[in-house]
């Protein structure tokens, strides 16, 4: 039998319907709806990272002490009046959300920086709280994004070729890789890989960068350099991420290629790799596509554990020190521009279900 | 092995430390001692007030001329750097070095190369390897001039002059004079421009109110500092705060806002305000918020900024990168106009840069140093043998002695809210007990693997004050004693097995630890020993600016791992650490926070609590230095009598590895405030052989 038997319009046609009428609705409902949402989440940030104990003041002062230098009390509310910790929190929140979302023109901030958004100065820092996110942003997705690369490349042949080779050896292989990944934690791994990397080279290969490249930059004649160093945090990161799609595609395809449209398409004689690549594997990326929202945030941030076991310079490891030093507006900076991206990605994926799969529908219920 | 190769180090260390701390009066200039050449260099050596010679000292020698690194020759050659004659100070005012701080002579060493560190670390991090402070001590406790070329006082101790090295520079080649003195105090610090309160060394009282010191310039070389009443040594010249003086006026100059100005003889108005102070500031590539941000990231924490001249052997980078202690790679330059030079009149320092590289764990740290990428390791005891077995001849190793006054410290709140718990902790009884309840050669094995010895808090062999006696009192490991001294304060043995107050309410010893200080660790050893003895006993366990402002708020009952602990080298580094006259000790707590308020708050400390205060005051002020020493024993002696805190260990020392062609590290060091910790090394020495 031949494949123009099977009526192959309509996921498109629905989809392109759906695209017609309900899309742009949609859209505009959920900008709308992003309003609400970032306050409610601005409030959550701003007062979960002030609920521990003490301020940044007092996280810099027993730093101060730590370093054998010894601070006042006097100098201690000198310190919060300058930086306004101390009003109350909500006085302080407002003001926070005022200056984020817009800085007058006659404000000295927009006279000195030229922008109507003040996210604040970092105490720990000591700069512009956009200047030491934007520091780190271009690296943080450059190597998030080689990771998710990686990730997905490889992980979805091997899910297709396990789950159509189920209990056979290389599904046996891809089984156990995929559970030694998953099992074992992602900080372990970077310590185990580092060793092994100066006990067989000599360099243990710590951080993205080499000194020579720290100083005059990456080229095209240090390439090579930064990519052997990308390997380790490719199989850490990477492989832990892998692991989880490999598992979730393959139980995803072992459930469609079971189901009743797959057997009727294999009766009416449709070539087994159509039906594998073009209707099993569609319906079975659908959880992975879901998960996409927090793409954009995890470009943003990096993984941050992994990133301070691999001493990787990116945005991770700036929210732990934000944190550590109570600086609350760092902190919540970088959390909250997560959060904007959480939740753009989550509608992108809404989005791209609907060209994934036809049966989801924005409006009106389910049909 | 690994025990015995760590106790002859602590042995060594102790016993080279410190020998002669607090046996020198210092009260007098750093006269050069002339190498009756042609030349006359100031020379390293410690100062004494009669004239007789400092245990460290350097052999006159004759510097017939001078050598620089060849990346700066080749700046030379090429037009765009001075000759190194004219980048030094005069010929008569060029300091000479020539011996390390334990008094080793240095190895006349060779140019280039790089150190490489492990990451800066927190805001004195970039600082500490190379500031050059006023004066300099020897780990004997001598000291001499520094980057001052002599200082010097009146028979009444009322004005003291400085004199500075003609034609020393910045490092930026602008000249360094009587007006970067008069600049810093008049326009940054009596202004709290460097957002610091103005320092106590410059203050007195006159009249019951607080009157500055009265700077003078004298000529472009000399400056005076004029009081009222007499100001001793010990409050000025060796107050750990008074680490510099100086400040470049031409950079900063366009940096100073009107809002700040104080009314003075030297400086007038800059005309600037605050949003032009700003702006000037950002076109530097200085970012600030507020002028305080300002003022304390220009006028206090300088060397963390780019650009700003300096004195100091390097300076930071201001290429884009590497400029920044947060950098991952941090990178000091060679000073071009350093003032320094060694015994062959080569100016220094010898290596060209200086590397921070910074990681986010300590086994980073240490695969670093393993394949050679860092060439200086600070290392835990436990570490030091696998590493020197691994590592063989490629590392060595290198001690500093503790200055602290043992490990695993517990302190109570003498000033606790609740009487009940207050009036206990007071009785030297209690604190008997919690002290001989605890079998120290048993935390010894199970916190510290045997490597320390059992201890009390008091001086370590060694320093200043070391007394035996005291470092085995109350040590000795006797739960019935420390049971029937627990009755003696008042106790009633409970029905659960615990002790009571004697009005039939609950005792239970509320223990607060800092997170990573380690004292989280040792509380259920310590639990157990202190449940035996019927002590009933909770642990909070909490980060540590929460910790702190806990104990600011006086809401807390007794602490183990103090952040501010008592002891350290002698009063001559901190006193704080000894007096409770500031807000910043939990041994003292809220009776330190009545003399840091003038009384205001707080509680008033008596009987002897208040005697340290008592002789605390003759200390400061004589200057005569063998009384202030006595004075120093004294005050010893009270807290021998009282020991405010219990320790169960001796302190611990620590310990760098070295890469092996690193020249000039010394041997054995002393760790500590007053030395500026890694200051004392004096890295513009290091070099690194082929």
């Amino acid at each position: 039998m031949e494949e123009k038997n099977v009526p192959k319009k309509t996921p498109m046609k629905a989809v392109g319907d759906f695209f017609k009428k309900d899309l742009v609705q949609y859209i505009v409902k959920r900008l709308l709806m992003f309003i609400p949402t970032l306050l409610l989440i601005s409030v959550l940030v701003f007062f979960v990272i002030q609920l521990p104990p003490g301020d940044y003041v007092s996280a810099h002062i027993a730093a101060l002490a730590s370093e054998g230098e010894f601070v006042d009390a006097d100098y201690a509310a000198s310190l919060r009046a300058d930086y306004g910790l101390d009003l109350p929190v909500y006085q302080q929140y407002f003001k926070w959300i005022k200056d984020i979302i817009w800085t007058p023109t006659d404000s000295t901030y927009y006279r000195l920086y030229g922008s109507h958004h003040n996210w604040k100065y970092s105490f720990a820092y000591g700069r512009d709280v956009w200047d030491v996110v934007n520091d780190r942003l271009g690296l943080t997705i450059l190597v998030t994004a080689i990771i998710m690369i990686f990730q997905y490349a490889v992980s979805l042949p091997i899910a297709v070729y396990a789950s159509t080779h189920q209990y056979s050896v290389g599904d046996y292989i891809s089984s156990i890789i995929g559970f030694l990944g998953a099992a074992i934690p992602n900080f372990i791994l970077a310590i185990v890989l580092m060793y092994l990397s100066y006990k067989w080279t000599g360099n243990a290969n710590v951080g993205l960068f080499s000194q020579e490249m720290l100083q005059n930059g990456v080229h095209l004649y240090n390439f090579g350099e930064f990519l052997k160093r990308m390997i380790i945090p490719i199989i850490v990161i990477g492989t832990s991420g892998t692991c989880g799609i490999i598992r979730s595609v393959r139980a995803q395809m072992l459930d469609e290629v079971a189901r009743q449209y797959t057997l009727t398409a294999r009766a009416k004689g449709v070539p087994e790799r159509t039906i594998i690549m073009k209707y099993c594997f569609r319906a079975a990326i659908n959880p992975t596509v879901s998960g996409l929202g927090g793409v954009l945030s995890s470009l943003f941030s990096g993984s941050t554990v992994t990133a301070m076991v691999l001493n990787m310079q990116i945005q991770g490891p700036v929210l732990f020190k934000a944190l550590q030093a109570q600086d609350m507006y760092l902190a919540g900076a970088i959390v909250m521009v997560q959060a904007v991206l959480v939740v753009i990605g989550v509608l992108f994926s809404d989005i791209a279900l609907a060209f994934l799969d036809p049966r989801i529908r924005y409006s009106g219920g389910g049909r | 092995m690994k025990k015995r190769l760590i106790a002859l180090l602590l042995a060594g260390t102790m016993a080279l430390s410190m020998a002669a701390c607090g046996s020198n009066d210092n009260t007098g200039s750093s006269a050069p001692s002339g190498s009756g050449g042609d030349v006359q260099q100031s020379q390293q050596g410690g100062s004494t007030p009669e004239g007789a010679s400092p245990e460290v000292t350097a052999p006159p020698v004759e510097v017939t001329g001078f050598g620089e690194a060849p990346m700066l020759a080749d700046q030379v050659s090429a037009g765009t750097l001075p000759k190194v004659e004219d980048r030094l100070p005069v010929e008569d005012d060029v300091f000479v070095d020539q011996v390390d701080a334990a008094g080793n002579a240095l190895e006349i060493g060779t140019y280039g190369g790089v150190i490489n560190l492990a990451g800066a670390g927190g805001s004195w991090g970039l600082s500490r390897p190379v500031l050059e402070s006023i004066i300099r001590y020897n780990t004997d406790g001598t000291y001499y001039a520094n980057v001052i070329k002599s200082f010097d006082h009146n028979d009444d101790y009322t004005v003291w002059t400085f004199k500075l090295r003609e034609g020393m520079k910045w490092s930026d080649g602008d000249d360094f004079n009587a007006d970067d003195i008069t600049f810093w105090y008049y326009m940054c610090h009596l202004t709290n421009y460097d957002t610091k309160k103005s320092w106590a060394c410059l203050k007195e009282t006159v009249n019951d109110e607080d009157a500055w010191a009265v700077l003078e310039k004298v000529d472009d070389y000399t400056v005076t500092w004029t009081f009222v009443n007499p100001k001793f040594p010990a409050d000025f010249i060796e107050n750990g705060d008074f680490k510099w003086c100086w400040a470049p006026s031409h950079y900063l100059i366009d940096l100073i806002p009107d809002s700040i100005y104080v009314e003075n003889p030297y400086w007038e108005k800059t005309g600037l305000d605050d949003e032009t102070v700003l702006k000037n500031a950002q076109a530097k590539g200085i970012d600030a918020a507020t002028v305080n941000d300002l003022g304390k990231a220009v006028a206090y924490y300088w060397w963390n900024e780019d650009g700003i001249p300096c004195l100091n052997s390097y300076t930071l980078s201001t290429k884009e990168g590497n400029n920044s202690r947060d950098a991952q790679l941090c990178i000091l330059e060679r000073n071009p106009y350093f003032w320094k030079v060694d015994a062959q009149g080569q100016q220094l320092p010898y290596c060209d840069e200086i590397h921070f590289n910074a990681t986010s764990e300590d086994g980073q740290d240490q695969l670093m140093f393993r394949s050679g990428e860092l060439d200086v390791l600070e290392v835990g005891m436990q570490d030091i043998a696998s590493l020197l077995s691994d590592l063989g001849d490629k590392a060595q190793l290198r001690s500093f002695a503790s200055t602290n006054w043992g490990s695993y410290l517990i302190t109570f709140n003498y000033t606790c809210k609740e009487e009940n718990y207050a009036n206990l902790f007071s009785n030297s009884d209690f604190r008997q007990a919690i002290s001989i309840c605890v079998d120290r050669e048993q935390v010894s094995g199970l916190l510290s693997e045997g490597f320390l010895e059992p201890g009390q808090c008091a001086p370590a062999e060694g320093n200043f004050g070391y007394d035996a006696e005291w470092e085995k009192k109350w040590t000795e490991y006797d739960v019935d004693k420390a049971k029937s001294l627990l009755e003696g304060c008042g106790l009633v043995m409970g029905s659960d097995g615990f002790y009571d107050f004697a009005d039939g309410t609950d005792f239970v010893l509320t223990i607060y630890t800092y997170t990573d200080s380690g004292a989280d660790q040792a509380y259920p050893v310590l639990e157990q020993y202190y449940n035996k003895a019927g002590i009933k006993c909770a642990t909070k366990d909490i980060e540590v600016s929460a910790f702190d402002q806990e104990i600011d708020n006086n809401d807390w009952y007794a602490v183990l791992g103090p952040h501010t602990a008592i002891g350290g080298l002698s009063m001559r580094s901190r006193v704080q650490p000894f007096v409770p006259i500031a807000q910043s000790a939990e041994w003292y707590g809220d009776y330190g926070t009545y003399y840091g308020t003038n009384g205001a708050q707080g509680v008033a400390p008596e009987g002897d609590m208040a005697k340290l205060v008592e002789i605390y005051e003759k200390w400061n002020s004589t200057p005569d230095s063998a009384e202030r020493d006595q004075y120093n024993l004294d005050i010893y002696n009270i807290h021998k009598e009282n020991l405010w805190t219990i320790a169960y260990l001796k302190a611990a020392g620590s310990y760098c590895l070295i890469n092996s062609n690193v020249k000039n590290y010394p041997e054995l060091l002393v760790s500590d405030d007053l030395y500026q910790y890694q200051n004392i090394v004096h890295y513009w020495t290091l070099f690194k052989a082929e």
